[in-house]
This record gives structure tokens, sequence and C-alpha cells, in this order.
């Protein structure tokens, strides 16, 4: 018995989208639930529910206590930060343990097609870095007086999709990095900790040195957090979408790097025979 | 006599070849080296920010984030402790040994501390050539022995976590939890007054708390640590006893069930 197959160039451009579709949507998910080490409650809830937490209260005591800043301004910072925890070190995992656990071989041989790989894999990491942030300021609201004005809402939701999205992005480069590399979650610790550093996170970028400062406008966060603090004060979409929409740029040229690279060390690895040497 | 020589090379020999594996890890470097500066490097930021409102010195932040790097050290290097020899397949080899193995587990244990102490030393570095931090001590003579008291007290602490963390499946994930609120309660940077009174009985119980207090009271504080030092002597007995009793129980569940070798 032999099931008829249709060659791939008669294949309709419906099908190849159909199947594309399959690809992005299902192995996302399933690349999620299976090469996300910490997709199971009993590392999920202390990593990223009871540390993000415990960031929150250290950074809010520390820097109401070394500066005059209310313990909000931290809480609002660090609330948005921890969805790198998720964003950066979902996606390193999700590209880095293909390798590790041996299924990298097998996934680069299919002619699947990249992009749809590729994008499949941020849209989880994104949804959970937009959680752990959701409950991050939720924290911050009940404990910490941090307030949102009801009519910016709507551009905090947005800031920090977009924010989400570009770390989530930087994650993607680094998973791809990843690749060649004996530890990939050095990197992603590396990225987490610069972007608490740099961004402003808890210590306002004027107050920064310039070199520091010029390094923060290459980072993602930066300009999202920026419009964040803003529309929670208020700010609407006239006043913030610059800075919304720079976020957005600096996130896709990431993805688009991550992408980049990861094709590139996929041809390098098929012309050097190195797809599984670690 | 002779049978404290051997136990006293033993555990330092552990103890050395711990310090060296952890050397090759690229996450123990970070979290000992590299992490403190970052942090160190934030304090400073945001108590200049401040205008160093609280009194606080350069070097108060420095020794901070240094303690806090050692925590890390301690936290990870310990919590995982047992698991890894679960994973590397020398538990079984480890347990059944002629040479106890409580012994083994104190050596690497302070192998973990005195590693991560190494850090203390890079953010005093860093701060003296980065922000211009004079190296001082009101104390020089105490230091020694209140960094001796700290290490031996951590390193108890580490044992109990070593035996205690065996008991969850995912160690390192209690180690992601308990990293900033032991930074918080222990008063590595913001002082254990700012904190609500209910914290303060919290913090008696930890040794980073008497650690840092011997270690700062040696160098900044106007007077001698012999409390700090005392009680970390005093908590060390303390977390010894409990691990001892807690290995015992592990390593009897593990047998009973033979589950020793599985994860």
């Amino acid at each position: 018995m032999t099931a008829a197959v249709l060659p791939r160039s008669s294949q309709g451009p419906l099908t190849g989208l159909r199947t594309a579709w399959r690809i992005f949507w299902y192995g996302g998910l399933m690349s999620y639930g299976m090469l996300f080490n910490w997709a199971r409650p009993s590392i999920y809830i202390p990593t990223l529910i009871g540390g993000p937490t415990f960031q929150l209260f250290f950074f809010a005591a520390l820097g109401s206590y070394a500066t005059d800043r209310s313990p909000a301004y931290f809480a609002i910072g660090n609330a948005v930060q921890v969805s790198v925890l998720a964003g950066v070190f979902g996606m390193t995992m999700a590209i880095a343990n293909e390798r590790w656990f041996g299924t990298l071989p097998a996934i680069l041989a299919t002619p699947a097609n990249r992009a749809a790989l590729f994008a499949g894999r941020f849209l989880p990491f994104v949804f959970n870095g937009l959680l752990v942030s959701l409950y991050a300021l939720a924290v911050g609201i009940v404990f910490l007086g941090v307030r949102l004005e009801p009519s910016g809402l709507a551009v905090v939701g947005l800031a920090l999709l977009t924010t989400v999205f570009s770390c989530t992005a930087i994650g993607a480069l680094q998973g791809a990095i990843s690749l060649r590399l004996r530890d990939g979650l050095f990197g992603a610790n590396l990225i987490m900790m610069g972007i608490l550093l740099f961004c402003g996170v808890n210590i306002p970028l004027s107050e920064l040195p310039g070199w520091m400062q010029f390094v923060s406008q290459l980072l993602p966060f930066t300009h999202g957090l920026q419009a964040i603090r803003q529309a929670a004060d208020g700010a609407g979409l006239a006043d913030v979408g610059g800075l919304i929409l720079v976020e957005l740029l600096i996130g896709c040229a990431y993805a688009v790097a991550a992408f980049g690279l990861f094709q590139l060390l996929e041809r390098s690895a098929r012309r050097n025979a190195t797809l599984d040497v670690r | 006599m002779a049978t404290a020589l051997a136990t006293a090379r033993t555990v330092w020999s552990i103890t050395w070849f711990n310090v060296r594996m952890l050397l090759a890890s690229e996450f123990f470097v970070l979290i000992t080296f590299v992490a403190p500066l970052i942090f160190a490097t934030l304090g400073f930021f945001l108590f200049q920010s401040g205008g160093g409102k609280g009194g606080q010195t350069l070097l108060y932040v420095a020794l901070g984030a240094g303690m806090m790097g050692v925590w890390s050290t301690t936290l990870f290097g310990c919590g995982g402790a047992i698991a890894w020899q679960r994973w590397e397949g020398t538990l079984e080899l480890l347990v059944c040994a002629p040479t106890r193995y409580d012994l083994i587990l104190v050596g690497q244990t302070f192998g973990a501390v005195v590693f991560g102490f190494y850090g203390i030393v890079a953010t005093l570095i860093w701060g003296v050539i980065l922000f211009g931090m004079p190296i001082e001590a009101t104390f020089p003579l105490l230091l020694p022995l209140s960094l001796l008291a700290a290490i031996v007290s951590l390193g108890a602490l580490g044992m109990l976590i070593a035996t205690s963390f065996v008991l969850y499946r995912h160690a390192n994930a209690l180690g992601n939890l308990l990293e900033y609120p032991i930074w918080l309660v222990t008063g590595m940077l913001v002082p254990l007054t700012t904190l609500p009174l209910w914290v303060q009985p919290i913090s008696w119980l930890l040794a980073p708390t008497w650690g840092m207090e011997a270690i700062r009271g040696a160098t900044i504080n106007p007077t001698p640590p012999l409390l700090a030092i005392v009680m970390c002597f005093v908590l060390a007995i303390g977390y010894y006893v409990a691990a001892r009793y807690m290995l015992v129980f592990v390593l009897d569940k593990a047998r009973r069930d033979a589950t020793l070798s599985l994860q």
C-alpha cells in the first residue's frame, strides 16, 4: 500500500500556508511543553512566581531605602523586568535544548518552513512573559503602592506586550548563539542582569554614565519600560506611541538577527558536520 | 589525634576539589564573580542617587553585594550537591565508601562557600578600580576571625540545605525561589531596622545575617562584632546537628525505598 503524496511543487499555496500554520501553532505549543524545562508546577511556581515576587520586594526595599523614590517606582520596573525570565530563558531553552535533547538533526532534516518553525517558538513565551509580568504588577498594586491610571491601561497593555516580545526576541538570539555554546544559560543570565542594570529598571537612565545610556538605547526593554511608566501615569498613545514603536523595531531587529544567525549556523553545521557536536 | 588529622585532610581535599570543580562551571563563575559586580554597581548607583542619606559607604555596598554572591553560591552549590552526585552516578559509591558520607558533604559544602568568598574579593577590587572605594577596617585583627566565622556558619547551613533540598525533586528551582528573600531578610544591602519587626526573628536564625554582621563589624562598624562571631559558631553547631539528623533520615529512607540513585 502506498500513500499518494503530492510532490511539493504541485502543492497549492493554500496547502503550504496551512502546513506553515500547523508548524507555527502546534510546533510552538509542543516545543513549549517539551523543551521549556520550567513548564511544570514544581519548577514554574518557585522560579516564575516565587522568585519574581521576592525580586519585587527586594528592589522596592533597597531602592526606597537608598533613594527618595517610592517603592512603586521600583515595583513597576521589576514587575516588567521579570518577564525577561520567561522570554529570555524560555527562548534560549526552546532553541538550545533541541541540540541537548538530540532532536535538532531531526528538525533540520525536515523540509519544514524555517520561518514558521522559528516564529512558532515565540508565541508561548510571549504569552508566558506577559502572564508573569501581569502577576508581578498585581503584586505591586496590592503590596507596593503601584497605581495605574485607568485611562492609560490599554496603552500599558500594548507597551507591555511589545516589551515582552522584544525581550523574547533577544532570548531567541541568545538561543541561536547557544547552538554553539556549552552553556547557553550563561548568556541568558547575563542578558537578564544587563537589563536590570542598563535599562532603567531601578536606576533612571539620566543617572547612568553616558556609555551606559548609549548601550541602553540598543537593548530591548528600555523604551518599552519608559512607555509603561508614562502610560501608568496616564499618558496616551499619542505621547508614548513613538517609544512603543522604537521598542517594536528593536524587537524585530533582534528577531531577524536571531533568525539569520539560526540559518547561518544551520548551514555551517551541515557543511562542517558539527550539528551534534557539544 | 591521628583520626582528627585524617578527617581534616579529607575535608580539606574535598573542599579544594570542589572549588576547582566549581571554577570549571560557567554558571558558578557567573553567580560568584559576575553577578556580585552587577549588584554592587547597581547598589553604588542607587546609594549615589540617594546622596548617601543612610550614611552607607561604598564599602558597605561592596561587602553586601559580595555576600549576596556568597549566598547564591551556597544556595545553588549546596542545594544541588547530592542531586548532582545522583546524576553523575557517584552517590552510591560515596555513600558506601569507608569515609563517612557527612564528611564528604562537609567538604563539598565548604568548597561552595569558600568559592563564594572569592566573589567578595572580586567585588572589593571592582569597587576600588571603578568607584575609588577606600579599603579600610576598623578592627583588622578581628577580620580573619569574622571571615572564618562566616565561612563556618554558611558551610554548616549549606550542609543543611544539601540534605533537605534533596527531598525536593527540583533543587535548583528552590534555589531560584530563595535567592532574593534571603538577600532581603539578612540585611545584606538593606538594614534590618528598615524591615517590618516580624522579619527580625527570622533573620536571627539565618547564618548570612550574622556572617554579614561579623564582616561589616570588623570593617566599618564602630564596635567589635563579638556577638556576631559567637552567633555564627552557635548557629553552625545547630545547623550541623540538624543536617546530620537530616542526612541519616534521607539516607535511611533512600536505602529503605531503594531510591538512592533514583531522581
